[in-house]
Formats: structure tokens, C-alpha cells, sequence
């Protein structure tokens, strides 16, 4: 069962209402009860941010980094202990900003990482300031007249290397959201999963948005499946690219 | 058998004796012997792993997943590299994760005078990293102690469950001495936390509780945690209190040095009584105040601007006397002309 993977005795969990991602921590779970995948062959590296706290709601070992250092703390259990699945969950903003560097050269190097990554657009736990995702114009906290630059292109940064495996999806699509994170798993090497999901307090309401409900149906509406064989995911296209 | 071997060397051999078997690390002067060693090393033998990083976060950060992997695990770098390892060093201590790092320290503030010589990173050792923590720091000043204080902190990072440091200089790095290194003992504490994959646990960078559930608002919680840590770091403190003392009844006045400035003054025994601490942090309180009683003056000779001097004023509760040898250069005649200067003529 799903359910002996998550720590239920520490529920409810520290996140809002109505939060994206409560869903991709079930979404996990799920991959990981058919992967057999448990506290014995595995561990989740999680940074700092709403998401950082994934790790302890998991009944694996988990380690809740400093801000943006999951990535090195995961190279070296990986390199340690080899059989041993390495997880991270962790936010855009740990990931692609204070952990830029990071996330380059992990990439780069290709160490067997299943990385996902909440991609809310935003600093949700502090407040809803403006993060390397947020698309040009949103007005955050830090940004009211708008975000005054494009957001990072994680894709491409990811497909930077010669080996790569970069997949995006949304909260709203569970089963494909379901389908990218065991590709993830399966897949020998760095393999990034941009996950599309709603931080309804701090980013969605400030753009018009009345619930968690109306962002998912938005990310229904704007996000489409890539065709069969794309090797490259447009702005507003689900799927996976990768090179072996 | 008897050979010459540079700090550095003895450093990186030491760490080896103790079971080392991780190392990440970003090259910077004068500590990438170290780094280079350990990479050879790898190449050598693939139980010891090795990753050179892409900055000195990911280091620190790494040999800290190492070390919850299971791994005895280290790193070593100078100044500027050793203020980015601050965080990861914080971290290290809210979660009482063993490991060991290695700072052959040069000239200040940032890039400073690379590679010149320097002991500027006394009070960043002690107090660099947010919050209270209570370091475990070594300094040793010859190469076979950089050999036996290397092992030393492995054991001391198992047993307080703390990132513990070891404080080198340029020219201790770079020194080179005749020395058996197979003839040096040195007890060697095994690794104490069973490895990632074989729990449930939860090692957070937040206030916990026993079990590792974040408990962020509650300082009974807080407090207690605190005072296990700083009893068990006294605790392992005192299984290392190292230091030498040579008394000298002739003279009012105590020469309190360490690392290489004690090498450099160690020509003044004969008109001066000498102290130095090797296991440097935490301060030596009661070891401190026992040899500086009956000496009128104290004076600290250290190559930065009086850095250890303020906390030894405080420790002893006394005007202490201070001579900094500054901008790299570390040297007898500069050590007297200070003591002259401060001693016989009263400047300031």
C-alpha cells in the first residue's frame, strides 16, 4: 500500500489547503509501492521551502538539506551507496535559483538522481516573492508592477548535456504526473521532472484566482501533450524528452 | 620508515589512518595539495571516493550527505573557501552529522594575499556559522602533529557527532619534516550512525525533536537540545585537551601562541614561560588560567589582530598584551621587536 510510505501519525501536514503538493507526495508514494521501493533501498533529499518538507512526511530515511543544497548532499549518498535510490523533491526556487550552480553542474556530470521539482512560480513560504520560474509581468511581493525578467528555462538547461532526461507536467495531470516521475525513477542518470503546480495563498489569489480548484482547471486548459517523439516540450506542452 | 613529508601530506595521511574514505573539495591555494592527494587516491582505490566541486557549498554539503551515507568523509580549503562552508558547518551542527574540515588559513579578508600565511580565521572557526554551536577545532604546528591531530578529529567528529576542524596555516601546510608516519599511534573511533537505507529517520536543518519532527516554535524543546549538545561537545572537549605548557621561573611574563607563530617563537623558552593550545576550541578555561597564574604579563603573539588575544582576555579576566604579526609575514625578529616594543618601552 501507498499509504505505509507516508508518515500518517505526522499528518496533518504543515501545508496550506489546497496546496499542489500534497499530490505529488501521493504521486511518489504510488511509483515507489510499484517500484518496491522503500526504507531499505531508499532515500529522499529535500531542500528548503514548503516542498523541503516532503522528506519528513515519508517513511524512508529523508534529509532536509540547507537552502538549495539537496543536489550535492544526493551526489554524495549516491556515490556512497550506490544501491541505494536517490530522491530529491525540492521547489523551483531552491533547485533553479539558490541552487543554480548546483543544478548546472549535477546536470552536467549525470549522477543517477531522480530529481523532481515543485514548480509553483513562486517564494511561497516566505511570502510569495518573485522566483526564477515566475513568468514576465506577474506581480508577486517583490514584484508588484510585474517580474521584470523571463523566467529560467529549465528545459534547456537540463538539455544542456549530451545525456539528459527533462520531463514537465502539472498537478492537474496525475496519471501523466504519475507516468513522468517512474520514467524518472527507471531512468540510469540526472533525471529532472518540472512539475507545474498551485501555491493558491501566496501567489494564485494575487492572480485572480479564487481557489486551488480554479488554477488546476487553468492548468487543464493551458497545458497540452507534446506529440509523440517531440524532442523538443513548448511553453505550454507536458511530456518527457531525453537522450540516453 | 623516516621520510620527508609536508603538512598537507601528513594531513591527508592522517585522515587515511582514521578511515577516511570520502573526500569533496574545491582547489584553492594553500590547502589543494590535499584535494590533489585525495584524487590520486580514488584512482588508486575504489573504496575512497572523491568528487571535486563545483564551489565550496557543494563541498561542504557534500561531505555532509557522505557522511549520513555512512562515510567517514572531509574537506579542506583556506579563507574565502572556508566562509562559504559557514552554512554547511551551521547545518552540521543542527543536525550532528560527523565530519571532518581542514582550513589552511592565508592572508585576509576576502582574496587577500594568496598565498601568504595567516591565522585570520580564529574567531570564524569559533563563531563563523549562525547560531550557537560548539566547535571542536585542532591546530597543530608541526607535521607530525598535522598527521596525529588529523586522525584525532575523525574520532572527535564521531564522538561529538559535529563537524570538527582542523586549523593549518600556509607555512604549516607547506612545511616539510622528517618523520616515521607508521610510528605515529593514534586510536581510531569507528563510525557511530547506522547509513542512509536502513530507517525512517528525518535529519532536518530545523529545531527538532528526538525523533526528528520539526518542532520550530518551542524553546523547552530548543533549550534542551542545546545544553545535550554543548554537555556531550565539553564532554569530548576534555578527552582532547591538549596544549603545551613550558614554565619558566625566571621570567613574569607568559608568550601564549599557536600553530606555526609557536615554531617561530619557540627560540624565546629560554627568557619567556610559552603556552599553547593544540585542541584550540573550545577554549581552554581551566587549563588557561592554571598556567597563566603567577605571571604578571600575558602576552598572545598571533598572526592576526588580536583575534585569540580578546578571547584569552576574556577567559583570564585581564589586560592581555597583544602582537599581531600581520601581512604574511611570520618571523623571530618581528616577534621581539613586538615584545620590545610592548614590554620594555609600554607602546601601545
Amino acid at each position: 500500500m501507498f499509504k505505509d510510505l507516508l508518515k500518517l501519525e505526522r499528518f496533518p501536514t504543515t501545508w496550506c489547503p489546497g496546496c499542489g503538493i500534497g499530490q505529488i507526495m501521493i504521486q511518489l508514494a504510488m511509483v515507489m509501492d510499484e517500484l518496491g521501493l522503500n526504507y531499505t533501498n531508499c532515500t529522499i533529499i529535500s531542500g528548503v521551502g514548503c516542498t523541503g518538507r516532503l522528506a519528513g512526511y515519508m517513511n524512508v530515511d529523508g534529509v532536509y538539506t540547507l537552502h538549495g543544497r539537496t543536489l550535492p548532499v544526493a551526489e554524495a549518498v549516491k556515490l556512497v551507496t550506490p544501491s541505494l535510490k536517490v530522491i530529491v523533491v525540492s521547489g523551483d526556487g531552491d533547485l533553479a535559483s539558490i541552487g543554480g550552480n548546483h543544478l548546472f553542474h549535477a546536470a552536467r556530470r549525470n549522477p543517477d538522481l531522480t530529481v523532481l521539482c515543485n514548480n509553483n512560480q513562486v517564494y511561497g513560504l516566505t511570502g510569495g516573492q518573485a522566483g526564477p520560474t515566475t513568468p514576465r509581468d506577474t506581480p508577486t511581493v517583490s514584484s508588484p508592477a510585474g517580474a521584470h525578467y523571463d523566467p529560467v528555462d529549465l528545459q534547456n538547461l537540463i538539455k544542456a548535456g549530451a545525456k539528459y532526461f527533462y520531463a514537465k507536467t502539472t498537478v492537474y495531470h496525475q496519471l501523466h504526473l504519475r507516468n513522468c516521475v517512474r520514467e524518472a525513477v527507471a531512468w540510469p542518470g540526472f533525471a529532472f521532472v518540472d512539475i507545474i503546480s498551485q501555491c493558491i495563498e501566496n501567489n494564485g489569489r494575487r492572480l485572480g484566482f479564487n481557489s486551488a480548484y480554479e488554477m488546476l482547471l487553468h492548468f487543464r486548459k493551458t497545458y497540452k501533450r507534446a506529440p509523440e517523439g517531440a524532442e523538443t516540450l513548448e511553453p505550454y506542452e507536458i511530456g518527457i524528452v531525453r537522450q540516453g | 620508515m623516516k621520510r620527508l613529508v609536508q603538512g598537507n601530506e601528513a594531513i591527508f595521511l592522517g585522515a587515511i589512518k582514521a578511515g577516511a574514505n570520502f573526500f569533496a573539495g574545491y582547489p584553492i591555494s594553500p590547502s589543494s595539495e590535499i584535494l590533489v592527494l585525495a584524487a590520486e587516491y580514488a584512482a588508486r582505490d575504489p573504496g575512497f571516493k572523491f568528487i571535486q566541486s563545483e564551489d565550496e557549498l557543494a563541498a561542504a554539503n557534500a561531505i555532509i550527505g557522505a557522511s549520513l551515507a555512512g562515510a567517514k568523509s572531509f574537506t579542506a580549503t583556506s579563507g574565502p573557501g572556508f566562509t562559504l562552508m559557514q552554512e554547511a558547518i551551521g547545518y552540521g551542527h543542527q543536525v550532528e552529522i560527523p565530519t571532518v574540515i581542514v582550513d589552511v588559513q592565508r592572508v585576509g579578508p576576502a582574496t587577500g594575499m594568496p598565498t601568504m600565511p595567516a591565522q585570520q580565521d580564529i574567531v570564524q572557526t569559533n563563531y563563523g556559522s549562525s547560531g550557537d554551536y560548539y566547535p571542536l577545532v585542532f591546530y597543530p604546528n608541526s607535521v607530525e602533529e598535522c598527521y596525529r591531530y588529523a586522525a584525532a578529529a575523525f574520532s572527535a567528529a564521531e564522538e561529538s557527532l559535529s563537524p570538527v576542524i582542523v586549523l593549518s596555516d600556509a607555512f604549516v601546510g607547506h612545511l616539510n619534516e622528517v618523520v616515521d608516519i607508521d610510528a605515529i599511534e593514534v586510536e581510531v573511533v569507528p563510525r557511530s550512525r547506522p547509513p542512509l537505507g536502513t530507517g525512517r529517520r528525518f535529519f532536518t536543518g530545523l529545531a527538532h525533536d528526538e525523533e526528528g519532527k520539526p518542532r520550530t516554535a518551542d524553546a523547552m524543546v530548543y533549550r534542551e537540545w542545546l545544553s545535550k549538545v554543548k554537555a556531550r561537545h565539553k564532554k569530548v572537549a576534555a578527552r582532547y585537551s591538549d596544549l603545551e605548557f613550558k614554565e619558566n621561573t625566571s621570567t613574569d611574563t607568559l608568550l601564549i601562541s599557536y600553530g606555526i607563530v609557536s615554531r617561530v617563537i619557540a627560540p624565546l623558552a629560554s627568557e619567556f614561560a610559552l603556552f599553547r593550545p593544540i585542541r584550540i576550541f573550545p577554549m581552554m578555561g581551566v587549563e588557561l588560567r592554571e598556567c597563566a597564574q603567577g605571571y604578571e604579563k600575558i602576552v598572545v603573539i598571533e598572526a592576526n589582530d588580536g583575534q585569540y588575544a580578546c578571547l584569552v582576555e576574556r577567559e583570564l579576566k585581564r589586560e592581555v598584551i597583544q602582537i599581531p604579526l600581520l601581512g604574511g609575514r611570520i618571523n623571530l625578529d618581528l616577534a621581539r621587536k613586538g615584545l620590545s616594543e610592548k614590554l620594555e618601552r609600554g607602546l601601545p
